[in-house]
């Protein structure tokens, strides 16, 4: 997408998901364009693993193909159901795997992350409001205690509970989960404002 | 567990982190139509999907888009298959089902929600006992040391961001000192350098005026020779209205038939022209042509020329550049009539 395209990652239209639900390949196409690399990003950070995110992202499009019809928008956003549906089922593969070893990642002081095979090509995720959002968000995390940030992350990107977070960080699971709350309520009103515009039709 | 209570583990909740009878408490309670825990719940879950805008974005490979349509094409749109065994993952807004069931349901499906619904609440009512017993106390001391020890944390991010941004400076520093010690190292090199092309240059201009004057002396060491030569015979040229003060002298070196000719005192001839010298004979016949430049005074030059014998008179004109088959210029210099 250019960075003049109407749509960005984070506004994709559900009339977009309308049109993939009616079987249109060129909408398939056009939710891939806009989501693919958001997509992509997350599943490498939460499986470390190039191949396998690729993999997962495959599964995950077909899901969205063969349930598409099953969105509702009173659930959420387009990329907010894309971005569940591919964090749980990279969370299901993390489980199967048995033993949840840490992704290979390396940790940037601002608690986000590069994975070690990361493309350097530039992702077509140039939108403007994607952009604005990716800063805003970047910005947020990092201004949190590096104690609230790790565990938000192992909950998140690693689906880890918080018993497991507590014993990961050798904390009492109290204290891993009060740095949890008070992370998510810190963005929570910090992050506010985003979610209030992309509820305005 | 009271309200409250749950209201406080939303977060969790929403990020996915509770065990399978905490979330069972919460879905319980929001069956019961909790509007502020709805609401929480519905911000938070908004926090938990934008948080990969945070990550650094890489694209997937460039192959995988015509894999997937490929895939797609070949598979029949269906519903999906059972959860791996295990804690099952929350599908998107999973929690909403119960508070805002499909309105197209069919009958069949709708006894099974109904019996879906009944079996989830007494789970949910089972688990909210265990959830109960299990958070009797959630000491306010370990959220308030919590906040302390975070507050902390962050008093030691904020020095050890400020030391970081010092020893950046002082490396930066370092790297400009020593980048400045191979510029100062560069340009002494570069000043030996100069000196000693500098000293080349001297030599090769040393030479190459050594080459021309022992260029320039040679004719005149050859018309030094010539003089002393006893076959010699000269004619003189005078200058014209064109060039009173203007001579010119010819010798013939009969022996080697080859003319020597020196003009002195000529105006320098201007771009694009030319003096030549003429051997007249029934008519003129060229025998060279030189050049005048500004501020010389004089030139020499030698050509070979077998009839000098027959030659009436000589005579020099100034002709465009390259000279002329016959003179079309004004004549500068021209000698009387030989014998």
């Amino acid at each position: 997408m250019t960075p003049g395209s109407p749509h960005a990652a984070s506004t994709i239209p559900p009339a977009l998901l309308a049109r993939v639900a009616k079987g249109e390949q060129q909408a398939l196409s056009q939710l891939y364009d806009l989501s693919s690399t958001l997509l992509f990003s997350l599943a490498l950070r939460m499986l470390g693993n190039r191949e396998e995110a690729a993999e997962l992202l495959q599964e995950v499009y077909l899901e969205i193909w063969s349930k598409v019809v099953r969105y509702d928008i009173g659930r959420g956003t387009p990329i907010a159901w894309l971005i569940t549906l591919t964090r749980s089922r990279a969370i299901d593969r993390l489980r199967m795997r048995g033993t949840r070893t840490q992704p290979t990642t390396v940790h940037t002081v601002n608690g986000q992350t590069t994975p070690p095979l990361a493309d350097h090509n530039l992702p077509p995720f140039e939108a403007q409001a994607d952009q604005e959002l990716r800063t805003h968000v970047s910005n947020t995390l990092s201004a949190l205690p590096q104690a609230q940030q790790q565990a938000i992350e192992l909950a998140y990107y690693e689906g880890l509970s918080h018993a497991e977070i507590s014993a990961r960080l050798n904390q009492p699971v109290e204290a891993a989960k009060t740095r949890i709350k008070l992370g998510m309520a810190k963005l929570r009103e910090s992050l506010r404002h985003n979610w209030v515009q992309s509820e305005r039709p | 567990m009271t309200h409250q209570e749950l209201e406080d583990v939303i977060p969790l909740y929403a990020i996915g982190t509770l065990e399978r009878a905490e979330r069972q408490a919460i879905e319980a309670h929001l069956l019961s139509g909790c509007v502020p825990c709805h609401t929480a719940l519905k911000e938070y879950q908004s926090v938990a999907v934008m948080l990969p805008f945070g990550l650094n974005m890489t694209a997937p490979p460039r192959s995988l888009k015509a894999r997937m349509m490929a895939a797609r094409s070949m598979t029949v749109p269906m519903e999906p298959v059972d959860q791996p065994a295990g804690k099952p993952s929350l599908e998107p807004g999973e929690w909403m089902n119960h508070l805002f069931p499909p309105e197209t349901s069919s009958r069949a499906e709708s006894f099974g929600w109904t019996f879906a619904l009944v079996a989830v609440a007494l789970v949910a009512g089972i688990a909210y006992l265990a959830w109960t017993a299990y958070n009797t106390k959630v000491g306010e001391d370990t959220v308030k040391f919590t906040q302390l020890q975070d507050q902390l944390t962050v008093d030691h991010s904020k020095l050890a961001a400020q030391q970081q941004l010092l020893n950046e400076r002082e490396r930066t520093l370092a790297e400009t000192q020593e980048e400045l010690r191979r510029q100062i190292a560069a340009m002494a090199e570069l000043k030996d350098q100069l000196i000693q092309r500098e000293a080349e240059l001297d030599g090769v201009n040393a030479q190459l005026a050594q080459q021309n004057t022992r260029q320039r002396s040679m004719p005149q060491d050859e018309l030094a020779a010539l003089l002393r030569t006893p076959a010699i015979k000269a004619v003189a040229l005078a200058g014209t209205e064109m060039s009173r003060h203007a001579s010119g002298t010819l010798f013939y070196d009969s022996k080697a038939k080859r003319v020597w000719f020196y003009a002195l005192n000529l105006p320098a001839n201007s771009d694009g022209t030319t003096y030549q010298l003429w051997a007249m004979y029934e008519k003129p016949t060229p025998v060279g042509v030189f050049q005048i430049g500004t501020g010389a005074t004089s030139q020499i030059f030698a050509k070979p020329f077998p009839a000098f014998a027959s030659a009436k008179k000589f005579a020099v004109s100034l002709e465009p550049s390259g000279g002329s088959p016959e003179p079309t210029g004004p004549l500068y210099l021209l000698s009387q009539p030989l014998l």
